[in-house]
């Protein structure tokens, strides 16, 4: 029950999120680089979680981001939906593995990995629509895209973890609560 | 790992190319469907947006004046987009009068529309709007306002649609400039190319085009059923900024008419009156 609450309160904050990214404007003075902050919410949910839910979240993650970013130009897809499962389910297994720090008390791992999630989701993103449009590319901005959307989810990881102390008490959730408890003693 | 996490992952990685390898249509009718979900919240979010906007720009009306105020505006700038239509179009049926098609050229049907979002990714330039195909939009369909075009119609939901910018990259309008017999390809540029992020490349010019800044671009309006088939004929897109001619082709860079970034109230060409 406590797994079903947590996890069910991790789907409602990525489809929120998903829907109030919509209204954050481009960050002009980070070349027009945007909040992005799914990649973040998806890490703590597979620091945290049993394996099968994970996968489960990685599903649900990657079918919202591709519906949100599904781009159809003269009947053909430049990313195709599904991609993004697979990438996820990389990142759920990456955090996996460091899920028993996590456990410890570690909470700030999920801070760098935000970071590294967020940062090779786009530069993925950004190869696949190279390749499908005229070759690929690097300059200043696309590095900004990049880079600045992962640093701000970093900046964000530790909210995210305040946010759940607060209600941890309340659900119990989402699910391993012991590095919290530590954390309050 | 246990071996039956693996299995796990061999067939949720299975199921994700499954899903990848759906065709494009299948893909817009989820989106479709995905879009409808999220559409309340949109509007949601579009309106106190909108609230929070007006009240930093500190406009306090009384609430009749301002309804009245925002319907006239709104249809005075419909008779300024109609306006444009009907001048290109009489322009070109003068041109063409004794040609054998030209009954089918015709006053174009504007559905006045409200940008609700924009899309938040960093690649596309895309926004969402308040119309969808129960008030007969669909998918290819030119998006414009009384300034000038803003882009094409997407993947098309009940009560919303995706419209591409004219400033994406996969954009492509095929043009003519005002005052030349020139004509070539306009699309968004690449991303970080340029000084402003909405500025456009045209195409494809003749490398003695010798353009100047201030020179007009207008959609060519090639035949239905090409790829740069979707827009009239005769819309204005922007102004020349620059040319440089290359080795094999010249090119212009074209300032757009519709400031892309603020836009909020647009029109859709849903057909013929």
């Amino acid at each position: 029950m406590r797994l079903a609450i947590g996890w069910f309160s991790l789907a409602v904050a990525i489809f929120l999120t998903i829907v109030i990214q919509e209204f954050i404007p481009p960050l002009r003075f980070l070349h027009g680089a945007r909040v992005f902050l799914v990649p973040m919410l998806f890490c703590y949910g597979a620091l945290s979680m049993p394996f099968w839910a994970m996968l489960l979240m990685a599903i649900y993650t990657g079918l919202l981001t591709d519906l949100a970013h599904l781009n159809v130009v003269n009947g053909h897809v430049e990313i195709a939906l599904g991609w993004s499962i697979v990438v996820f389910v990389f990142f759920g297994l990456f955090a996996h593995g460091l899920q028993p720090a996590f456990v410890r008390g570690r909470w700030w791992v999920h801070v760098p990995l935000s970071l590294v999630c967020t940062c090779v989701f786009l530069a993925l993103q950004f190869v696949m629509i190279s390749f499908r449009r005229q070759g690929i590319f690097f300059n200043e901005t696309v590095a900004w895209r990049i880079l600045a959307p992962g640093v701000i989810a970093a900046g964000f990881a530790p909210l995210v973890h305040l946010a759940v102390l607060k209600i941890a008490p309340y659900v119990h959730g989402p699910t391993r609560l012991r590095p919290f408890r530590r954390i309050r003693q | 790992m246990s071996r039956l996490n693996v299995i796990l992952v061999i067939m949720v990685i299975i199921g994700a190319v499954v899903i990848s390898s759906f065709g494009a249509t299948a893909m817009q009718r989820l989106q479709a469907g995905f879009l409808s979900v999220i559409s309340p919240f949109l509007k949601t979010g579009s309106a106190v947006q909108r609230q929070i906007g007006a009240m930093g720009e500190g406009l306090q009306t009384l609430d009749q004046l301002e309804r009245e105020n925002e319907e006239l505006k709104a249809e005075n700038k419909e008779l300024r987009a109609s306006n444009q239509i009907y001048r290109d179009l009489e322009a070109e049926n003068s041109k063409l009068r004794s040609a054998l098609e030209y009954r089918k050229r015709s006053i174009f049907k504007l559905l006045p529309a409200r940008i609700i979002s924009r899309d938040a990714s960093a690649w596309w330039s895309t926004v969402r709007i308040n119309r969808g195909f129960e008030d007969g939009v669909e998918s290819d369909q030119p998006v414009l306002t009384d300034m000038g075009l803003v882009g094409k119609t997407t993947t098309v939901a009940k009560n919303e649609s995706i419209v591409l910018l004219i400033s994406d990259e996969s954009c492509k309008v095929a043009s003519k400039v005002e005052g030349s017999n020139e004509r070539g390809i306009l699309s968004g540029r690449r991303i970080g190319e340029g000084e402003v992020p909405t500025e456009m490349q045209l195409n494809f010019l003749s490398k003695k085009a010798n353009l100047q800044p201030g020179q007009k671009v207008y959609t060519e309006g090639v035949a239905k059923g090409t790829s740069t088939g979707v827009f009239p004929s005769g819309i204005f897109l922007g102004t020349v900024k620059s040319f440089q001619a290359r080795p094999l082709d010249g090119q212009a860079i074209v300032e757009p008419a519709v400031d892309l970034s603020t836009v909020e109230d647009v029109f859709v060409v849903v057909g013929a009156k």
